[in-house]
C-alpha cells in the first residue's frame, strides 16, 4: 500500500501545580518552545497519565435512579447476546460417530448393540441396587476404555453431575418431606396403641437426617433407580452412537423391524427417512447458525430498538431459516432425483459397506450380555 | 477471483465478435457422435402479473461424445438453469434436448447434493438403483473415493468434512455412477488451488479411462479453460460463441481489458 503518513512525537511537561492547565495531549513543536528557557526543552521527559473516569452526580440524595438504572445486566439479556450464543454455537450437537481408533466395540453387530441397549435401560430399573451399582462401574470403565480421553472425560463428568443431582433431590425428597407433611396413619397417641418396638436386628428405615430432611430407605431405592437409569440410558447411547454409523444403526432397526412388513409397516420408507432426517438435522443446525451470524455480522444497535423492532428481527429470523430450510429440502429432493431415486424405497438400495459378519467380538459380546442378564436375576433373587 | 464478473455485456458490442452467431455444428460433430445435444431451446418463467419472462433464447449445442466442455458466461446468464434443463430436472419451453444415458449431475452446493450421513453410504446412494451386488458397490465406491483423493474418509460423518471435503465427496458419488454424461455445476466454487487441480484431473481421468464418458463443466475460472477440449460462452441466455479453450479465454480476456480501459478512461 503506498500512502504518506508523517509520525509526530507527542510528549507531555510536567507542570507547575500553581498554573493549572486543561489536561490535553500536548504537541510539542520548535515554534512552542520557550525561546527563554532552552532547559525547560531539554529537560522534558515523558509521563504516563493514568486518566480515571466517573459518574458525577450533582443531586446525589434526589436523582438516585440514573445510576440503578445503569447498573442493570441489560447487556447479558439482550438480544445481540442471543444472536452471538446462536452464532458461536456447535454445528453437529446430536451425533457424532467416532471413526478412529477403532475398537473392537466397532466391530460388534449393530442388532447386538441395540439389544443391549435395551438390557440396560430395564436392568437398572428391575434388578437389585448392587447389580446398578455395578452396571453403572462396567458402563463407566467400558467408555474409558473404548472413548478417547477428551471425549470419555467431557461426556462422563457431564452424565455423573446430572446423575448425582438426580440422586440428592430423589433421595432426600421422594420420602422425606410428604411423611413430615402429612402422615398416612393416624400417631400412636391417637390410636391408643404402643409405638413400635425397634429392630433387634439394627433395621431403621430411617437412613439419615440433615434438619428437617430425611434419607430413608425408600428414598435410596429411588433415587439409585432413577440415577442408574440416567447414567446407563446416556452413557450407553453415548457409546452405541459413538461406535456404530447412523447406517449400521438404520440397517439394525431394519432387521428387527421385518417382521412388521406383514402387517403393512413402511419399514424401507422408516429407515430411509431416518437416514435423510440424520443427515438433514446438521443442515438446520448450520442454517440456524448461519442466519444468526448474518444478523450478528450487520452490527445492529439493539439500545436503539423498540421491543416490537427487536421482536420483528426475531421473527424474520425465523421465516429467513425456515425458507432456507425449505430450499434446502426441494434441492435435496431434486438431487435424490438425479441420483436415480424414483420415490419407491422397496426399489431403491441403501448400502451399508461396513463389515457385517459374525466374528468373536460379537460372541463375546453376546456372553457377557447372558452373564450380566444373568447375574441380575440371581441378585434379584438371592440379595 | 471471479474474472467473468468483470465481463459486461455492454462491452460485447464494441468488440469484433469472433463468431458473431453460434456457428453450425458440422464442424463439431464431424467425427464424432453428439453425446449432449439441444437445438433452439428456449425456457421462461410467468411472473406472479403473469408475464413470460425469458431465461433462455434460441440455445444450441453439441459436445462429442468422450470430451471435457466448458460454459462460461456471467451471473445470471443461465448457465445453471441450461444444465439442469440438460439434467432433466427443468422442462424446456420449447426445443429439443438430447443427453446421451446414463447421466449424472452435480449441483453447485454439495449440502445439496450429499443426501446421506455418512461418506460410503452416499457415494453408494447412486447406485441403489442399480441392485448391484454388495462386493462390486464396495469397489466402485473405493475406486471414486481413490479418484478424488478421498479414500480415507469412508465412513466419516458428512458434516464433519469441510465445503471443499463434501464437493469432492459429491463429484465421487458421480463418478462411482460410472454415467455417460457428467453434467457439472460450477464444481470447484468452495475448493482451493491443489483441490480444484485434483478434482479437475480426476474428471479428465475418468473421461480419459472410459473413453465414452462426457462432461459438461460450467465454471467462472479462467484456468480451467486449460484442461477443456472445448467451451461455450454465454450471455443473456444465449450461446454467443464456442469453439476451443485457448480462444474462449483469449475472447474473455479482451472484454475484461476493454472494461477496465472503460473504468480507467
Amino acid at each position: 500500500m503506498n500512502c504518506t503518513h508523517r509520525t509526530t512525537p507527542t510528549v507531555t511537561f510536567s507542570l507547575s501545580s500553581s498554573h493549572p492547565k486543561p489536561k490535553t495531549l500536548i504537541r510539542l513543536f520548535p515554534t512552542q518552545i520557550p525561546a527563554k528557557n532552552p532547559r525547560l526543552y531539554l529537560s522534558v521527559k515523558k509521563i504516563s497519565f493514568v486518566i480515571r473516569a466517573s459518574l458525577h452526580d450533582s443531586n446525589k440524595n434526589n436523582n438516585q435512579v440514573g445510576n440503578w438504572v445503569s447498573r442493570l445486566p441489560t447487556g447479558a439479556f439482550a438480544a445481540d447476546n442471543v444472536f452471538r450464543l446462536i452464532s458461536t454455537s456447535t454445528a453437529s450437537p446430536i451425533y457424532q460417530f467416532i471413526a478412529s481408533p477403532s475398537t473392537f466395540l466397532h466391530s460388534v453387530d449393530p442388532r447386538i448393540k441395540l439389544i443391549w441397549l435395551l438390557v440396560l435401560v430395564v436392568l437398572p430399573a428391575r434388578s437389585h441396587i448392587v447389580m446398578r451399582v455395578g452396571l453403572v462401574l462396567y458402563t463407566t470403565l467400558l467408555s474409558i476404555w473404548i472413548l478417547p480421553k477428551h471425549v470419555w472425560t467431557d461426556q462422563l463428568g457431564r452424565v455423573f453431575l446430572l446423575s448425582g443431582i438426580l440422586f440428592i433431590m430423589l433421595g432426600l425428597g421422594s420420602d422425606g418431606v410428604p411423611s413430615l407433611v402429612q402422615l398416612r396413619t393416624p400417631p400412636p397417641a391417637i390410636s391408643g396403641l404402643p409405638n413400635l418396638p425397634v429392630s433387634l436386628g439394627g433395621y431403621s428405615y430411617s437412613i439419615m437426617k440433615i434438619g428437617p430432611l430425611q434419607f430413608t430407605r425408600k428414598g435410596l431405592s429411588v433415587a439409585s433407580t432413577a440415577a442408574c437409569l440416567t447414567f446407563t440410558l446416556f452413557q450407553s447411547a453415548s457409546l452405541c452412537l459413538a461406535t456404530t454409523t447412523p447406517e449400521q444403526l438404520a440397517f439394525a432397526l431394519r432387521w428387527f423391524m421385518l417382521p412388521l412388513t406383514y402387517i403393512g409397516v413402511p419399514v424401507a420408507e422408516i429407515v430411509l427417512t431416518l437416514l435423510l432426517s440424520l443427515r438433514f438435522i446438521n443442515l438446520v443446525f448450520d442454517e440456524v447458525r448461519n442466519v444468526a451470524l448474518g444478523i450478528v455480522s450487520r452490527r445492529i444497535n439493539w439500545k436503539q430498538l423498540t421491543m416490537l423492532e427487536t421482536i420483528d428481527i426475531f421473527a424474520s429470523y425465523i421465516r429467513r431459516i425456515f425458507k432456507n430450510i425449505f430450499s434446502h429440502a426441494e434441492q435435496i429432493s431434486q438431487a435424490m432425483i438425479v441420483r436415480g431415486f424414483r420415490g419407491d424405497s422397496n426399489t431403491h438400495k441403501i448400502y451399508s459397506l461396513s463389515d457385517s459378519s459374525v466374528g468373536i467380538a460379537d460372541f463375546v459380546s453376546l456372553l457377557c450380555l447372558v452373564t450380566i442378564v444373568g447375574a441380575a436375576l440371581l441378585s434379584d433373587r438371592f440379595l | 477471483m471471479n474474472l467473468s464478473s468483470l465481463v459486461r455485456p455492454s462491452t460485447l458490442s464494441l468488440l469484433p465478435p469472433l463468431h458473431s452467431t453460434l456457428p453450425s455444428r458440422i464442424d463439431v460433430t464431424e467425427n464424432n457422435a453428439a453425446a449432449i445435444e439441444c437445438s433452439n431451446l428456449n425456457y421462461s418463467i410467468t411472473t406472479r402479473l403473469h408475464q413470460s419472462v425469458p431465461i433462455l433464447k434460441d440455445c444450441s449445442l453439441s459436445v462429442p461424445s468422450g470430451q471435457l466442455w466448458m460454459l462460461l458466461g456471467p451471473n445470471g446468464c443461465g448457465k445453471s438453469t441450461l444444465l439442469k434443463i440438460l439434467a432433466g430436472l427443468l422442462k424446456p419451453t420449447n426445443g429439443t434436448v438430447y443427453v446421451k444415458r446414463p447421466k449424472s449431475y452435480v449441483f453447485q452446493n454439495p449440502d445439496h447434493q450429499v443426501v446421506m450421513p455418512t461418506v460410503e453410504a452416499d457415494v453408494a446412494f447412486g447406485l441403489g438403483k442399480l441392485n448391484l451386488p454388495r462386493d462390486k458397490v464396495k469397489t466402485r465406491v473405493s475406486k471414486a473415493l481413490d479418484a478424488v483423493g478421498m479414500s480415507k474418509y469412508l465412513q466419516r460423518p458428512v458434516q464433519t468434512l469441510s465445503g471443499g471435503q463434501k464437493q469432492r465427496i459429491a463429484i465421487a458419488g458421480a463418478l462411482a455412477e460410472a454415467c455417460k454424461v457428467l453434467l457439472l455445476d460450477e464444481l470447484t466454487t468452495f475448493l482451493d488451488e491443489s483441490d480444484q487441480l485434483g478434482v479437475i484431473k480426476a474428471v479428465k481421468s475418468s473421461l480419459s479411462n472410459s473413453g465414452e464418458v462426457t462432461a459438461l463443466w460450467v465454471t467462472h475460472r479462467l484456468e480451467e479453460l486449460e484442461y477443456a477440449d472445448g467451451a461455450f460462452y454465454m450471455e443473456h441466455g444465449k450461446i454467443v460463441l464456442h469453439g476451443d479453450g485457448a480462444s474462449i479465454m483469449d475472447f474473455i480476456r479482451t472484454q475484461q481489458s476493454s472494461y477496465t480501459n472503460q473504468i480507467n478512461s
